[in-house]
């Protein structure tokens, strides 16, 4: 082996080039990492605005920001679509725990607020002083109620809602000799036993009555049980005063009448990843869904296919509208904000009148405004939407979430119960509902 | 003389710069995590409030979480199943291999395979081979005649069925590492054995079986730490469900710790997560070693 | 006669591996509507599933993230962890025993107890949402420090002091005469570095929430996961097959170096 005798000058080489290939990478890495952060300079001020990251609302919120710097040379809001992740909820909290948050942030789902509002991270909106006639003229008083947290601030303002309807296969239904979609659960599970079937005879049931996905994830409820049991309450939630009651007579009826309908075999036990869209293809005759539904069947509905939206049914013997969950979403102001008066005067902007139809028509989604249908201004739009105005008249009668700092754990709770007592049929209805209530006592008390 | 100080002192020197990356990295990413992991599990931690001093509290509640003990149960099912399969198809095959046979590396590298491609592809393409109606597995067993299986939403059959995945995905290693310990037992005990009269059957259990042991022992610790570690499986194809019976540990701490954000408490249980790991290992160790009697 | 039974039996557990291979790539070039079954001729082809995948997530930046970030952290650990490997082997300091207990001592720490302390550690850095908090945890790996220096032990003592007399430093010494001795173990080590932090799944989704830093597995995990895909399992089983596809690839060329390097991994022990 042949040694070559070396230079100090290589080996000072090697150490630079290694030390430079290190540095290097740590440059590459800061400068990918580096996050864009509201920012003040002079007489202007720059708002940081984060909205949802669908195309959709990328294109009205960019809309909205545009005209308002237009009309706002000193206010100019940067608009951000909230980087698109796998939940947006994360990224919000990593952007409170480490500081980064927006100024507004228009994709707040209601149930966080709590934990946000306990960790001190909202501007409380009521301190602003037009705050009362700002609220009095957009919610009606059921939504007026809802917006405050359990310390009677409101931390957020309600943007919009998606209710949950029931779609339905208007072909079957006749077919199955209905002359209207189920009202009740009696309804329902007649026309289930007439619905689900064999149809290519090889022995394993191909049509069913409708479908909820069996994963256990916490916010798969909201598109079975707790619609229903909004529903079937006459608007209740799970939280009344204060106190967890959610066990009680009703919810033990929603438990029941889903265990009958996957005991019975209404509804399929199977994932229904596994091929495409259940309901467009009519492999499913109904469905609990919201307002994205008509977007998506419309785009992707087979030849022929005639659908339908009606409220979801109830047990007999219930009167006065149906209720159903609403699920909101909420505008927010973070407390970081260096200028939390603009950011409220953007704020109030985003949900005008003029951005409300905006939103409407942009997106398809109902803004939480009192009076929508009545208001001549949305009318033409409703026209043109008959679709969209069934979940309109629904959205007068919707419910949110509660505060509560752990409610997806609450939600966590209820789907262990349901799953093994509605879905695998392992438990009673009134034990599955005690013990979920139990639970979500034990959740709520460890704070 | 001098010169040789002057050696000792630039080696030395080197040896604390060469080593010093080493320490920083160990006293940042382990020393520190280990030593705060014991801070956390006597707090409550949310994240985005402060931390606030929890006692034993984390402890009552393990002690009381029935899903803890489910996500162990639910592991130790796994490897009851994934390791026997795992060997018995592994030293069947390597055996096969270790013949003198044709085409032995094309056999190898088919068998590899499924081990080099991510958990993330395997998974997704089992959940639809597993898949209820449509699925390939019970298509297959449709046009035998058989009776289609629930694999993925049956109680019973969910954590079973991941177990046969994980055994098809990382038996090709196995296969590999046998034959590296069939390979290495010296023919002339075989021959000794074969003048001896004994049949293959007795040469397999009396020479191979005990020269492999330490092979064995490998393929069991490694597939236990592999089951306790168990996440991207049971997090893309059943959520831990049906009814939690796929659970998995590590599964049990990401949902407390990124879904409800309950820092000390996912600590905790990676704490007794990591004890249990620990002493089935140092368990399995001492019983495996025992019986060799070399 | 045996013989014959030994190659039925083993081709038949190849079709056993291989099959689903093949019926997952038919799968995705199947129109939705078609999949399902076990055979594999299509009745037509359509890159409609694909199209699907490319139109919802960026998986072409995800694949460049994974590939940056294994390659960064194979290129760390190559260099570093045969720093330590070199150290250990023929570097005489006082303390150097101690250093390799504690080694060998953290490779049987269970990274459970680690996971969530770690993960508070990055979000304190800051270094959540960005290619630090993938990188820098895996740069140094106690398991190719121990192969380095196992190899660098066979390494002749002699050959290092007569560079030293020439005045060699140590640095040249390492790297510019163990390194080209030391080919198969730097090969070993790349691949399983690189493999590894390729299919890492867990860290990511615990660090990365953005979808434009996620890693390939990482996305493809996510998008099933979620409901972007709308349940067309046609597009799930594309995107499963995209991000297996630079693996197989590379495996096809390199396949002796993947089992035996990945073999090595096993005997330590």
């Amino acid at each position: 082996m042949h040694l070559t005798r070396p230079d100090k000058k290589s080996d000072i080489m090697y150490l630079l080039r290694s030390g430079t290939l290190h540095a290097v990478l740590l440059f590459v890495t800061l400068f990918f990492s580096c996050s864009d952060v509201g920012e003040t300079g002079g007489e202007r001020i720059t708002l940081t605005y984060w909205s949802a990251a669908n195309q959709y609302e990328i294109d009205l919120a960019a809309a909205i920001v545009d005209e308002w710097n237009g009309r706002h040379p000193e206010i100019e809001v940067k608009h951000q679509p909230i980087p698109e992740g796998s939940s947006s909820e994360e990224i919000v909290l990593a952007s409170v725990v480490g500081k980064t948050t927006p100024d507004v942030f228009s994709n707040m789902w209601p149930g966080d607020i709590e934990l946000y509002a306990q960790a001190d991270a909202l501007v409380p909106l009521d301190h602003f002083v037009d705050y009362d006639s700002f609220a009095a003229s957009r919610y009606s008083p059921g939504i007026l109620q809802e917006s405050l947290a359990n310390d009677g601030r409101c931390y957020h303002i309600l943007w919009k809602t998606n209710p949950i309807m029931m779609a339905y296969n208007k072909k079957w239904l006749s077919r199955a000799g209905f002359d209207h979609p189920p009202e009740t659960y009696e309804e329902f599970l007649n026309m289930g036993e007439t619905i689900t079937a064999d149809t290519d005879g090889d022995g394993y049931t191909d049509r069913w009555m409708g479908i909820t996905q069996i994963l256990v994830t916490w916010w798969q409820r909201f598109f079975d049980y707790y619609t229903l049991y909004i529903a079937a309450s006459g608007g209740k939630t799970l939280v009344e005063n204060g106190v967890i009651d959610f066990d009680n007579n009703t919810s033990v009826a929603v438990f029941r009448f889903l265990q009958t309908v996957f005991s019975r075999g209404y509804f399929p036990r199977e994932r229904m990843d596994a091929r495409s869209d259940a309901f467009l293809h009519s492999i499913v005759a109904t469905r609990f869904v919201g307002p994205w539904e008509v977007v998506h069947a419309e785009k992707f509905k087979p030849e022929g296919f005639e659908y339908d939206f009606a409220p979801v049914p109830r047990p007999e013997g219930c009167s006065g509208p149906v209720y159903t969950y609403g699920d909101y979403k909420s505008i927010v102001l973070f407390k970081n904000s260096r200028h939390p008066e603009e950011a409220w005067r953007f704020a109030k902007h985003l949900v005008s009148r003029a951005n409300d139809l905006k939103l409407l028509e942009m997106t398809n989604q109902l803004p939480l405004r009192k009076g929508l249908t009545q208001d001549t201004l949305f009318i033409p739009y409703f026209e043109r939407n008959p679709m969209m105005e069934r979940f309109a008249r629904q959205a007068q009668y919707c419910r949110g979430t509660d505060y509560s700092p752990v409610l997806k754990e609450i939600f966590d709770a209820i789907s262990q119960e349901f799953e093994a007592s509605v879905i695998y049929g392992l438990k009673p209805p009134e034990e599955a509902v005690r013990r979920a209530a139990e639970r979500a006592r034990l959740i709520s008390d460890q704070l | 003389m001098n010169k040789r100080i002057k050696k000792l002192t630039g080696e030395r020197t080197a040896g604390y710069l060469f080593v010093s990356p080493y320490f920083i990295h160990l006293l940042v990413f382990t020393a520190f995590p280990l030593l705060f992991s014991f801070v956390l599990i006597f707090h409550k931690w949310n994240i985005i409030s402060a931390m606030e001093w929890a006692g034993l509290a984390n402890f009552i509640q393990l002690a009381r979480d029935r899903l803890f003990f489910r996500s162990i149960g639910n592991t130790l099912i796994f490897l009851l199943i994934h390791i026997p399969l795992q060997i018995v198809i592994a030293l069947l095959l390597a055996e096969f291999l270790n013949q003198k046979i044709r085409f032995r590396g094309f056999f190898r590298a088919s068998y590899f395979m499924p081990v080099v491609v991510s958990g993330v592809v395997v998974t997704i393409l089992w959940q639809q081979l597993y898949g209820q109606d449509t699925g390939v597995i019970n298509s297959l067993l449709a046009r035998l005649g058989m009776v289609k299986l629930p694999w993925l939403t049956s109680i019973r059959l969910a954590m079973p069925s991941i177990a046969i995945m994980a055994t098809w995905k990382n038996v090709g290693l196995y296969i590999v590492l046998f034959l590296v310990g069939l390979q290495s037992v010296p023919k002339t005990l075989y021959e000794a054995a074969e003048v001896e009269g004994a049949s293959h059957w007795q040469q397999f259990r009396h020479i191979t079986l005990p020269m492999i042991n330490p092979t064995m022992i490998m393929v069991v610790i490694l597939s236990t730490i592999g089951g306790f570690s168990l996440f991207i499986e049971p997090y893309v194809m059943t959520g831990g469900g049906p009814v939690n019976s796929t659970l998995s540990a590590m599964l049990y701490v990401y949902k407390q710790a990124f879904s409800f954000y309950h820092m000390g408490y996912a600590a905790t249980l990676g704490f007794f997560y990591a004890l249990v790991v620990f002493s089935v290992v140092l368990i399995q160790k001492k019983v495996v070693e025992s019986e060799v009697p070399y | 006669m045996r013989r014959t039974l030994f190659y039925i039996i083993l081709i038949i557990w190849t079709v056993i591996f291989i099959y689903p291979f093949l019926w997952m790539l038919s799968a995705t070039l199947r129109p939705e509507a078609e999949i399902g079954g076990f055979g594999i001729v299509p009745s037509r082809i359509t890159l409609d599933s694909y199209v699907h995948v490319f139109q919802k997530i960026p998986i072409l930046r995800a694949f460049l993230n994974s590939l940056f970030v294994a390659s960064s952290v194979t290129a760390g650990v190559l260099v570093v962890g045969s720093m330590i490997g070199y150290a250990l082997a023929r570097l005489q300091f006082r303390g150097r025993s101690l250093v390799f207990t504690i080694l060998l001592f953290t490779m049987t720490l269970p990274f459970q107890i680690i996971l969530i302390p770690q993960y508070i550690l990055m979000v304190k850095f800051h270094w959540t949402e960005s290619y630090l908090a993938l990188i820098i945890p895996y740069f140094v790996n106690a398991f190719s420090i121990i192969l380095f220096r196992q190899h660098f032990l066979t390494i002749p003592q002699d050959l290092v002091d007569a560079a030293r007399v020439d005045g060699c430093s140590e640095f040249y010494i390492l790297f510019r005469i163990f390194w080209p001795l030391s080919v198969p173990t730097l090969i070993t080590v790349a691949i399983i570095t690189f493999m590894t932090s390729w299919n890492e799944v867990l860290w990511p989704l615990i660090v990365i929430h953005e979808r434009n830093l996620m890693t390939m597995p990482q996305l493809v995990a996510i998008f099933v996961v979620g409901g972007q895909a709308e349940s067309l399992m046609g597009v799930k089983l594309a995107a499963a097959m995209l991000l297996a596809l630079p693996v197989i690839i590379a495996y096809s060329v390199f396949q002796r170096y993947f089992i035996e390097s990945m073999a090595t991994s096993g005997l330590k022990e």
